[in-house]
Protein backbone atom coordinates (compact mmCIF):
# COMPACT_ATOMS: atom_id res chain seq x y z
CA UNK A 1 0.00 0.00 0.00
CA UNK A 2 1.07 3.30 -0.64
CA UNK A 3 0.50 6.37 1.58
CA UNK A 4 0.85 9.82 0.99
CA UNK A 5 0.79 12.30 3.28
CA UNK A 6 0.46 15.85 2.12
CA UNK A 7 0.68 18.32 5.14
CA UNK A 8 3.38 21.73 4.86
CA UNK A 9 3.74 20.90 8.53
CA UNK A 10 6.33 18.55 8.90
CA UNK A 11 6.42 17.97 12.89
CA UNK A 12 2.47 17.25 11.84
CA UNK A 13 3.21 14.98 8.97
CA UNK A 14 5.38 13.07 11.47
CA UNK A 15 3.40 12.28 14.05
CA UNK A 16 0.33 11.00 11.36
CA UNK A 17 3.48 8.63 9.63
CA UNK A 18 4.04 7.40 13.04
CA UNK A 19 0.24 6.74 14.71
CA UNK A 20 0.45 5.17 10.53
CA UNK A 21 3.31 3.01 11.70
CA UNK A 22 2.07 1.72 14.65
CA UNK A 23 -1.42 0.72 12.94
CA UNK A 24 0.43 -1.22 10.11
CA UNK A 25 2.24 -3.43 12.66
CA UNK A 26 -0.22 -5.82 12.00
CA UNK A 27 -0.70 -5.16 8.27
CA UNK A 28 0.72 -5.88 4.77
CA UNK A 29 3.73 -3.50 4.36
CA UNK A 30 2.99 -0.06 2.76
CA UNK A 31 5.60 2.71 2.03
CA UNK A 32 4.49 6.49 3.20
CA UNK A 33 5.55 9.52 0.91
CA UNK A 34 5.36 12.70 2.12
CA UNK A 35 5.05 16.07 0.75
CA UNK A 36 4.35 19.88 1.74
CA UNK A 37 3.03 20.86 -1.11
CA UNK A 38 -0.02 20.01 -3.93
CA UNK A 39 2.37 20.81 -6.57
CA UNK A 40 5.08 17.93 -5.80
CA UNK A 41 2.92 15.33 -5.10
CA UNK A 42 1.05 16.02 -8.65
CA UNK A 43 4.28 15.58 -9.93
CA UNK A 44 5.03 12.26 -8.06
CA UNK A 45 1.41 10.84 -9.08
CA UNK A 46 2.62 10.83 -12.58
CA UNK A 47 4.95 8.23 -12.33
CA UNK A 48 3.09 6.16 -9.40
CA UNK A 49 -0.68 6.84 -8.02
CA UNK A 50 -1.07 6.47 -4.50
CA UNK A 51 -3.42 4.07 -2.41
CA UNK A 52 -4.49 6.45 0.08
CA UNK A 53 -3.56 10.08 0.31
CA UNK A 54 -3.63 12.04 3.92
CA UNK A 55 -4.40 15.27 3.00
CA UNK A 56 -4.59 18.57 5.16
CA UNK A 57 -6.40 21.33 3.06
CA UNK A 58 -4.57 24.97 4.37
CA UNK A 59 -1.49 24.59 2.14
CA UNK A 60 1.26 26.43 0.78
CA UNK A 61 0.08 27.41 -3.15
CA UNK A 62 -2.34 25.30 -4.40
CA UNK A 63 -5.11 23.72 -1.62
CA UNK A 64 -6.32 20.73 -0.75
CA UNK A 65 -9.26 21.22 -2.60
CA UNK A 66 -7.57 22.13 -5.79
CA UNK A 67 -5.99 18.48 -4.85
CA UNK A 68 -9.31 16.46 -4.25
CA UNK A 69 -10.58 18.41 -7.73
CA UNK A 70 -7.40 17.85 -9.55
CA UNK A 71 -7.62 13.94 -8.80
CA UNK A 72 -11.26 13.58 -9.47
CA UNK A 73 -10.49 14.62 -13.17
CA UNK A 74 -8.73 11.56 -13.97
CA UNK A 75 -9.41 7.79 -13.90
CA UNK A 76 -6.67 6.89 -12.06
CA UNK A 77 -6.66 9.14 -9.69
CA UNK A 78 -10.04 9.58 -8.96
CA UNK A 79 -9.93 6.02 -7.60
CA UNK A 80 -7.78 7.23 -4.90
CA UNK A 81 -9.00 6.91 -1.39
CA UNK A 82 -8.73 10.30 0.47
CA UNK A 83 -8.70 11.11 4.19
CA UNK A 84 -8.93 14.64 4.78
CA UNK A 85 -6.73 15.99 8.37
CA UNK A 86 -7.41 19.55 8.82
CA UNK A 87 -8.41 21.90 11.46
CA UNK A 88 -11.00 23.15 9.65
CA UNK A 89 -14.12 22.56 10.05
CA UNK A 90 -15.29 20.79 6.94
CA UNK A 91 -18.79 19.51 7.14
CA UNK A 92 -19.34 19.09 2.87
CA UNK A 93 -20.39 15.28 1.81
CA UNK A 94 -17.07 15.21 -0.33
CA UNK A 95 -17.27 11.55 -1.13
CA UNK A 96 -17.67 12.38 -4.83
CA UNK A 97 -14.41 13.38 -4.72
CA UNK A 98 -12.92 9.60 -2.63
CA UNK A 99 -12.76 11.07 0.70
CA UNK A 100 -13.41 8.54 2.91
CA UNK A 101 -12.73 10.02 6.17
CA UNK A 102 -12.11 13.36 7.69
CA UNK A 103 -9.82 13.89 10.53
CA UNK A 104 -9.99 16.91 12.84
CA UNK A 105 -6.59 17.89 13.34
CA UNK A 106 -7.80 19.35 17.09
CA UNK A 107 -9.33 15.74 18.22
CA UNK A 108 -7.91 13.09 16.19
CA UNK A 109 -6.43 10.12 18.03
CA UNK A 110 -3.81 7.35 16.57
CA UNK A 111 -6.38 4.95 17.41
CA UNK A 112 -8.57 6.56 14.80
CA UNK A 113 -5.76 7.14 12.45
CA UNK A 114 -5.47 3.44 12.43
CA UNK A 115 -9.29 2.63 12.57
CA UNK A 116 -9.41 4.86 9.12
CA UNK A 117 -6.40 2.84 7.55
CA UNK A 118 -7.30 -0.67 9.03
CA UNK A 119 -10.84 0.13 7.15
CA UNK A 120 -8.92 0.73 3.73
CA UNK A 121 -7.11 -1.88 4.34
CA UNK A 122 -9.23 -4.26 5.11
CA UNK A 123 -11.76 -2.72 1.85
CA UNK A 124 -9.10 -3.27 -0.08
CA UNK A 125 -8.49 -6.41 0.51
CA UNK A 126 -12.21 -7.98 0.07
CA UNK A 127 -11.78 -6.06 -3.04
CA UNK A 128 -8.69 -8.08 -4.42
CA UNK B 1 -15.60 46.73 15.01
CA UNK B 2 -15.85 43.79 12.30
CA UNK B 3 -12.21 43.94 11.70
CA UNK B 4 -11.52 43.45 15.15
CA UNK B 5 -13.81 40.22 15.30
CA UNK B 6 -12.15 39.34 11.76
CA UNK B 7 -8.53 39.70 13.51
CA UNK B 8 -9.78 37.74 16.68
CA UNK B 9 -10.80 35.03 14.78
CA UNK B 10 -6.84 35.10 13.09
CA UNK B 11 -5.29 35.09 16.03
CA UNK B 12 -7.57 31.80 17.53
CA UNK B 13 -6.61 29.87 14.06
CA UNK B 14 -3.15 30.67 14.21
CA UNK B 15 -2.78 29.45 18.03
CA UNK B 16 -5.09 26.72 17.14
CA UNK B 17 -2.63 25.35 15.04
CA UNK B 18 0.47 24.95 17.50
CA UNK B 19 -1.95 23.50 19.93
CA UNK B 20 -3.10 20.79 18.17
CA UNK B 21 0.11 20.05 17.18
CA UNK B 22 0.85 19.61 20.82
CA UNK B 23 -1.60 16.93 21.27
CA UNK B 24 -0.58 14.93 18.78
CA UNK B 25 3.08 15.21 19.70
CA UNK B 26 1.96 14.56 23.26
CA UNK B 27 0.05 10.96 21.82
CA UNK B 28 3.77 10.84 19.93
CA UNK B 29 5.58 10.09 22.38
CA UNK B 30 3.50 6.92 24.05
CA UNK B 31 4.49 5.71 20.32
CA UNK B 32 8.45 6.43 20.22
CA UNK B 33 10.30 3.53 19.40
CA UNK B 34 13.17 5.02 21.38
CA UNK B 35 14.72 7.22 23.74
CA UNK B 36 16.25 8.89 21.21
CA UNK B 37 13.18 9.61 19.07
CA UNK B 38 11.47 10.42 22.70
CA UNK B 39 13.66 13.11 23.00
CA UNK B 40 13.00 14.22 19.50
CA UNK B 41 9.44 14.89 20.30
CA UNK B 42 10.33 16.63 23.64
CA UNK B 43 12.36 19.43 21.74
CA UNK B 44 9.66 19.91 19.03
CA UNK B 45 7.11 19.95 22.25
CA UNK B 46 9.42 22.75 23.22
CA UNK B 47 10.12 24.33 20.47
CA UNK B 48 6.09 24.40 19.19
CA UNK B 49 5.06 26.07 22.65
CA UNK B 50 7.96 28.64 22.70
CA UNK B 51 6.89 29.67 19.04
CA UNK B 52 2.62 29.72 20.49
CA UNK B 53 3.83 31.62 23.88
CA UNK B 54 6.17 34.41 21.94
CA UNK B 55 3.23 34.83 19.35
CA UNK B 56 0.77 35.29 22.57
CA UNK B 57 2.87 37.60 24.58
CA UNK B 58 3.18 39.56 21.68
CA UNK B 59 -0.73 39.95 21.06
CA UNK B 60 -0.38 40.85 25.21
CA UNK B 61 1.85 43.41 24.35
CA UNK B 62 -0.26 45.02 21.72
CA UNK B 63 -2.93 45.59 24.17
CA UNK B 64 0.11 47.48 26.42
CA UNK B 65 1.24 50.05 23.70
CA UNK B 66 -1.50 52.27 24.33
CA UNK B 67 -0.27 52.63 28.05
CA UNK B 68 3.16 53.41 26.60
CA UNK B 69 5.39 51.62 29.06
CA UNK B 70 7.75 50.49 26.27
CA UNK B 71 11.05 52.72 27.15
CA UNK B 72 12.40 53.74 24.00
CA UNK B 73 16.74 53.62 24.55
CA UNK B 74 19.56 53.23 22.44
CA UNK B 75 19.67 49.61 21.21
CA UNK B 76 22.70 47.66 19.10
CA UNK B 77 20.68 46.36 16.29
CA UNK B 78 23.01 43.68 15.02
CA UNK B 79 22.85 42.14 18.54
CA UNK B 80 19.15 41.79 18.24
CA UNK B 81 19.58 40.25 15.23
CA UNK B 82 22.06 38.09 16.31
CA UNK B 83 19.68 36.75 19.03
CA UNK B 84 16.73 36.37 17.03
CA UNK B 85 18.65 34.31 14.16
CA UNK B 86 20.49 31.84 16.71
CA UNK B 87 17.05 31.29 17.76
CA UNK B 88 15.27 30.84 14.71
CA UNK B 89 18.52 29.14 12.66
CA UNK B 90 17.55 25.54 14.13
CA UNK B 91 13.87 25.84 13.15
CA UNK B 92 15.08 26.96 9.27
CA UNK B 93 16.73 24.41 9.30
CA UNK B 94 14.24 21.53 10.20
CA UNK B 95 12.52 23.83 7.41
CA UNK B 96 14.96 22.81 4.70
CA UNK B 97 15.92 26.50 4.63
CA UNK B 98 18.62 28.71 5.19
CA UNK B 99 18.94 32.28 6.55
CA UNK B 100 21.87 34.79 5.68
CA UNK B 101 22.50 37.27 7.26
CA UNK B 102 24.69 40.80 5.90
CA UNK B 103 25.56 43.77 7.96
CA UNK B 104 26.03 46.79 6.09
CA UNK B 105 24.79 49.65 8.56
CA UNK B 106 27.17 51.81 10.20
CA UNK B 107 25.06 53.14 12.68
CA UNK B 108 25.01 50.38 15.58
CA UNK B 109 22.51 51.87 17.71
CA UNK B 110 18.94 52.74 16.54
CA UNK B 111 16.02 54.63 18.80
CA UNK B 112 14.02 51.46 19.65
CA UNK B 113 12.57 49.45 22.60
CA UNK B 114 15.06 46.12 22.90
CA UNK B 115 11.40 44.10 22.95
CA UNK B 116 9.70 45.16 20.70
CA UNK B 117 12.57 44.97 18.13
CA UNK B 118 12.92 41.57 19.16
CA UNK B 119 9.91 40.80 18.24
CA UNK B 120 9.32 42.73 14.88
CA UNK B 121 12.93 40.86 13.92
CA UNK B 122 11.64 37.61 14.44
CA UNK B 123 8.03 37.58 13.21
CA UNK B 124 9.67 39.12 10.12
CA UNK B 125 12.31 36.11 9.66
CA UNK B 126 9.19 33.76 10.45
CA UNK B 127 7.12 35.21 8.00
CA UNK B 128 9.93 34.83 5.40
CA UNK B 129 10.50 31.29 6.67
CA UNK B 130 6.36 30.68 5.52
CA UNK B 131 6.59 32.58 2.75
CA UNK B 132 10.24 30.54 0.88
CA UNK B 133 9.86 27.75 -0.94
CA UNK B 134 12.02 24.40 0.37
CA UNK B 135 15.74 24.50 -0.11
CA UNK B 136 15.43 28.18 -0.63
CA UNK B 137 17.32 31.07 1.24
CA UNK B 138 15.59 34.14 3.51
CA UNK B 139 18.01 37.06 4.06
CA UNK B 140 18.41 39.38 6.43
CA UNK B 141 20.36 42.82 5.87
CA UNK B 142 21.39 46.09 7.68
CA UNK B 143 22.08 48.90 5.75
CA UNK B 144 22.24 52.76 6.02
CA UNK B 145 19.23 54.94 3.84
CA UNK B 146 18.74 58.10 3.97
CA UNK B 147 19.67 58.79 7.47
CA UNK B 148 18.03 55.70 8.90
CA UNK B 149 18.87 51.80 9.24
CA UNK B 150 16.64 49.98 7.50
CA UNK B 151 16.50 46.45 8.88
CA UNK B 152 15.00 43.98 5.82
CA UNK B 153 13.97 40.02 5.61
CA UNK B 154 13.68 39.16 2.00
CA UNK B 155 11.97 35.98 1.21
CA UNK B 156 12.27 33.47 -2.29
CA UNK B 157 8.66 32.38 -2.26
CA UNK B 158 5.42 32.79 -3.58
CA UNK B 159 4.15 36.38 -4.39
CA UNK B 160 2.29 38.20 -1.19
CA UNK B 161 -1.38 38.30 -0.85
CA UNK B 162 -2.59 40.82 -2.30
CA UNK B 163 -4.72 41.96 0.78
CA UNK B 164 -1.23 42.00 3.08
CA UNK B 165 0.35 43.93 -0.16
CA UNK B 166 -2.22 47.05 -0.23
CA UNK B 167 -2.09 47.22 3.55
CA UNK B 168 1.59 47.25 3.51
CA UNK B 169 1.71 50.18 0.60
CA UNK B 170 0.06 52.31 3.14
CA UNK B 171 2.18 52.13 5.78
CA UNK B 172 1.48 49.38 8.04
CA UNK B 173 -0.29 45.86 8.28
CA UNK B 174 -3.73 46.92 9.62
CA UNK B 175 -4.96 43.88 10.29
CA UNK B 176 -4.22 39.98 9.65
CA UNK B 177 -6.10 38.54 7.05
CA UNK B 178 -8.66 35.81 6.18
CA UNK B 179 -8.78 32.77 8.13
CA UNK B 180 -8.65 31.05 4.94
CA UNK B 181 -5.06 31.60 5.01
CA UNK B 182 -2.74 28.73 6.38
CA UNK B 183 -1.80 28.80 9.73
CA UNK B 184 1.80 30.52 10.32
CA UNK B 185 0.83 32.54 6.58
CA UNK B 186 -2.14 35.31 7.70
CA UNK B 187 0.21 37.94 8.40
CA UNK B 188 -0.34 37.78 11.91
CA UNK B 189 3.39 38.56 12.18
CA UNK B 190 3.43 41.33 9.79
CA UNK B 191 0.41 42.69 11.76
CA UNK B 192 2.35 42.45 15.39
CA UNK B 193 5.59 43.97 13.61
CA UNK B 194 3.67 46.56 12.20
CA UNK B 195 2.50 47.52 15.61
CA UNK B 196 5.24 47.77 17.03
CA UNK B 197 7.55 49.44 14.57
CA UNK B 198 4.60 52.36 14.73
CA UNK B 199 5.16 52.53 18.41
CA UNK B 200 8.71 53.25 18.09
CA UNK B 201 8.09 55.63 15.18
CA UNK B 202 9.53 53.37 12.55
CA UNK B 203 9.00 53.06 9.14
CA UNK B 204 7.86 50.12 7.91
CA UNK B 205 7.23 48.81 4.68
CA UNK B 206 7.57 46.06 1.36
CA UNK B 207 9.36 45.60 -1.56
CA UNK B 208 8.08 43.27 -4.41
CA UNK B 209 10.26 40.87 -5.73
CA UNK B 210 9.52 38.71 -9.08
CA UNK B 211 10.85 35.82 -6.80
CA UNK B 212 9.71 36.80 -3.55
CA UNK B 213 9.35 39.76 -1.01
CA UNK B 214 11.34 42.31 0.86
CA UNK B 215 9.84 43.45 4.46
CA UNK B 216 11.53 46.02 5.71
CA UNK B 217 11.71 48.46 8.91
CA UNK B 218 13.79 51.74 8.68
CA UNK B 219 14.71 52.87 12.48
CA UNK B 220 16.45 56.13 13.22
CA UNK B 221 19.84 56.23 14.37
CA UNK B 222 20.31 56.81 17.96
CA UNK B 223 22.64 59.91 18.46
CA UNK B 224 24.47 57.98 20.88
CA UNK B 225 26.11 55.93 17.73
CA UNK B 226 29.34 58.19 17.65
CA UNK B 227 30.36 56.73 21.30
CA UNK B 228 31.19 53.29 19.89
Amino acid sequence: MLVYIIDDDKIFAECLERFLRVAEKDMSQFIVKHFSNVIDAVAEMNGEVPDVVFLDILLDGPDGFTLLNEMASYDDTARVSIVIVSSLDIRRDLKDYGVVAVLDKATMTPEEVGAVLRDLHDGGSQDE
Amino acid sequence: MESEVNGILVAAHELKAPLCLLKQLAFSIELALDEGERQKIRNQMIDVSDRALRQVEDLTKISRLSDGLFEMEPVAVRAVCDEVTAELRTLFRFNHRNLEIEYRNRNRLVYANRELLYSVVYNFCLNAMHYSDEETRSELTLSDKDGLVRLAVRDFGPVLPADVWRSLKKGWVEKPTSIAMRPGSSGLGLYIASKFSQYMKANVGAVRHRDGTSFFVELLPSKQASLF
